[in-house]
């Protein structure tokens, strides 16, 4: 275990000496969330939908902050794969998929957190109405931590698979393309997810990109009584098991059929 | 038993053709990397391992140190097989690439040395001891608190074996080590090869292009072509097979004279005078000198035996590689 600690701390002390990245991302993503605020809000004033504005605006607000959480990949990472540096860590006395995911898990943390809480603290201070909401109450803050947790090892589980696609294609780019077109659709980032239509909602709400934010905004706004708290955070469970099963799955056949090229 | 035994090992790749035109798919080319390749290296041997580009010398240390899987064929290293048990296996290797980085590009040395201290678990004070023998021997104190990507290249090989050396590994495959490196610091590389596997008993087999590695380190060397061992023995025997030429530089005081030579006598003509290079076992050395001297008035004449890497060269065309 002390080594998927180790490689963690590590990758987290990485992130952290880029900061000019760091106050980089805040301006993007504050930019992004006030043109979409302005957005919904415009939409608001011709035709109000069923979910308070309010809570949109949050929804847009923590979908921001946690966008390094949605997307971000090691780029270290594939360019290890890419080159052949992956077969020194072939040779270390770990679990392939273990060290990687404490990587990516370090990475995710630590970039969302950097970011994320200077941007809570601006978007709070924004007029009522464009800024970010407390939560519905102090149980549906405390509730919605657990789910952002799962939420992130789900993430991880993803971003790991890709990595395992990469080892196949050598280049990141066109399954990464793909698949993040889906995460950022599914996962409620460009569009909330409590916009769709209610009937795409029910299936759109069990896919696994729903687990990541949007399960955890949900209960954050209050959406989830404590039945369905349990609910989600079940949902969730179920669907780190499957993607980690999945992601180990490929790391194995990937050792099996890996082919370090040149000398 | 031996410490390493190879029997039979086969590996193929399978590549993929570029598209021919006119068809729609792509063609398949199977390249046998290893055909039937057998050895054995006892603990504590210093084995060469040498070969034109793509003998399949990197293939065979990619299988031993349990990177990549055989398609047929046995493999022992201490008892185990590498890629059946890999963790076990990978516990008492150290590998390096020469080509590869293992340490972490943005960060201090000292902290990749710390990770690789966690992944091998490697006790605190059995670290401490290790650490401080080999920032002597490997002389890194001046940069052990500098990132990677400050370092020259001889930096950070040093770095990048003491780091697999962290966890004394039993084993050391070597592959181009000495790649890029000046002379001091190949020196120092080697000095350090050599007490390292006679301090501790370290069996180290050393990949290389580099003829004068294999001289002054490896006191066996085997030589591999086409996925095949061609040759496995003292360094001296294999020369002394293909070292059959000699060569002559002669510089005459008045203009080259023309020279009447028998046959199998190879004539440059250079800028500072004649080079020759003959076959002593066909014409006797004083013979050949017999007939310079009485071709003119000879200023300088020097005689030498032909360069290793020329040796390596005869030697790679002879066996067809």
């Amino acid at each position: 275990m002390r080594s998927y600690i180790s490689v963690f701390k590590m990758r987290f002390r990485m992130e952290l000496q880029y900061r000019g990245a760091m106050i980089g991302g805040v301006l993007c993503q504050m930019f992004f969330g006030l043109v979409l605020v302005a957005l919904y809000r415009a939409l608001y004033e011709g035709h109000p939908q069923s979910v308070p504005v309010e809570n949109v605006v949050t929804y847009v607000w923590l979908q921001q902050g946690f966008f390094r959480m949605i997307l971000a990949s090691d780029p270290e990472l594939l360019d290890k794969i890419r080159t052949g540096d992956i077969s020194y860590d072939m040779c270390r006395p770990v679990n392939m998929y273990g060290f990687y995911y404490a990587r990516i898990m370090a990475l995710k943390l630590t970039g969302s957190i950097m970011r994320a809480v200077p941007m809570f603290v601006m978007a709070f201070l924004l007029p009522k109405g464009w800024g970010l909401s407390l939560p519905a109450s102090l149980f549906s803050f405390l509730a919605a931590i657990p789910a952002l947790m799962l939420g992130l090892l789900c993430v991880c589980a993803i971003e790991n698979i890709t990595v395992a696609f990469t080892m196949i294609t050598l280049d990141p780019r066109g399954i990464q393309g793909l698949l993040n077109l889906l995460m950022m659709i599914l996962s409620g980032n460009i569009l909330p997810l409590t916009l769709f239509p209610d009937s795409w909602q029910k299936v759109i709400t069990l896919f696994p990109y729903a687990q990541l934010l949007d399960a955890p905004i949900r209960i954050y706004t209050g959406d989830h009584g404590l039945e369905s708290i349990l609910g989600v955070y079940m949902l969730q469970g179920i669907w780190i098991v499957l993607l980690l099963a999945f992601g180990i799955y490929m790391w194995e056949q990937n050792r099996k059929r890996m082919i370090v090229q040149g000398g | 038993m031996s410490y390493i035994e190879v029997r039979n090992l086969k590996k193929n790749f399978v590549v993929k053709k570029k598209r021919e035109k006119g068809k729609l798919l792509r063609e398949k080319e199977t390249v046998k990397a290893l055909k039937d390749l057998s050895f054995s290296v006892d603990e504590g041997e210093l084995v060469g391992y040498i070969g034109p580009n793509g003998a399949g010398k990197s293939t065979t240390v990619k299988i031993l140190s349990g990177i990549l899987t055989p398609d047929d064929g046995e493999v022992s290293v201490g008892g185990i097989v590498p890629w059946k048990e890999r963790k076990r296996h990978v516990k008492n290797i150290g590998v390096v690439f020469g080509q590869r980085s293992q340490l972490w590009w943005d960060v201090p040395i000292i902290d990749s040395f710390k990770l690789l201290k966690d992944i091998y678990r490697i006790p605190d004070k059995a670290y401490e001891e290790r650490l401080g023998e080999l920032i002597l021997a490997l002389d890194l104190e001046d940069f052990i608190r500098t990132p990677l990507r400050l370092l020259s290249l001889g930096q950070r090989m040093r770095a990048e074996l003491c780091g697999s050396l962290l966890h004394r590994p039993g084993l050391l495959f070597l592959d181009e080590p000495t790649i890029g490196l000046d002379a001091v610091s190949k020196l120092a590389l080697r000095d350090f090869l050599k007490w390292e596997n006679k301090e501790y008993g370290t069996t180290i087999m050393l990949t290389t292009h580099d003829m004068e590695d294999i001289a002054a380190l490896c006191s066996r060397v085997m030589v591999l072509g086409h996925g095949q061992k061609l040759f496995d023995g003292k360094l001296p025997d294999l020369l002394e097979r293909f070292d059959t030429v000699r060569n002559v530089s002669v510089k005459y005081a008045d203009g080259d004279p023309c020279l009447k030579l028998p046959e199998g006598v190879m004539t440059k003509k250079t800028e500072d005078g004649l080079e020759l290079s003959y076959e002593p076992a066909k014409l006797p050395t004083a013979q050949l000198l017999s007939i310079l001297q009485d071709a003119g008035n000879i200023r300088e004449l020097t005689l030498q035996p032909e360069n290793t890497d020329h040796l390596i060269a005869a030697m790679y065309k002879e066996l067809d590689l």
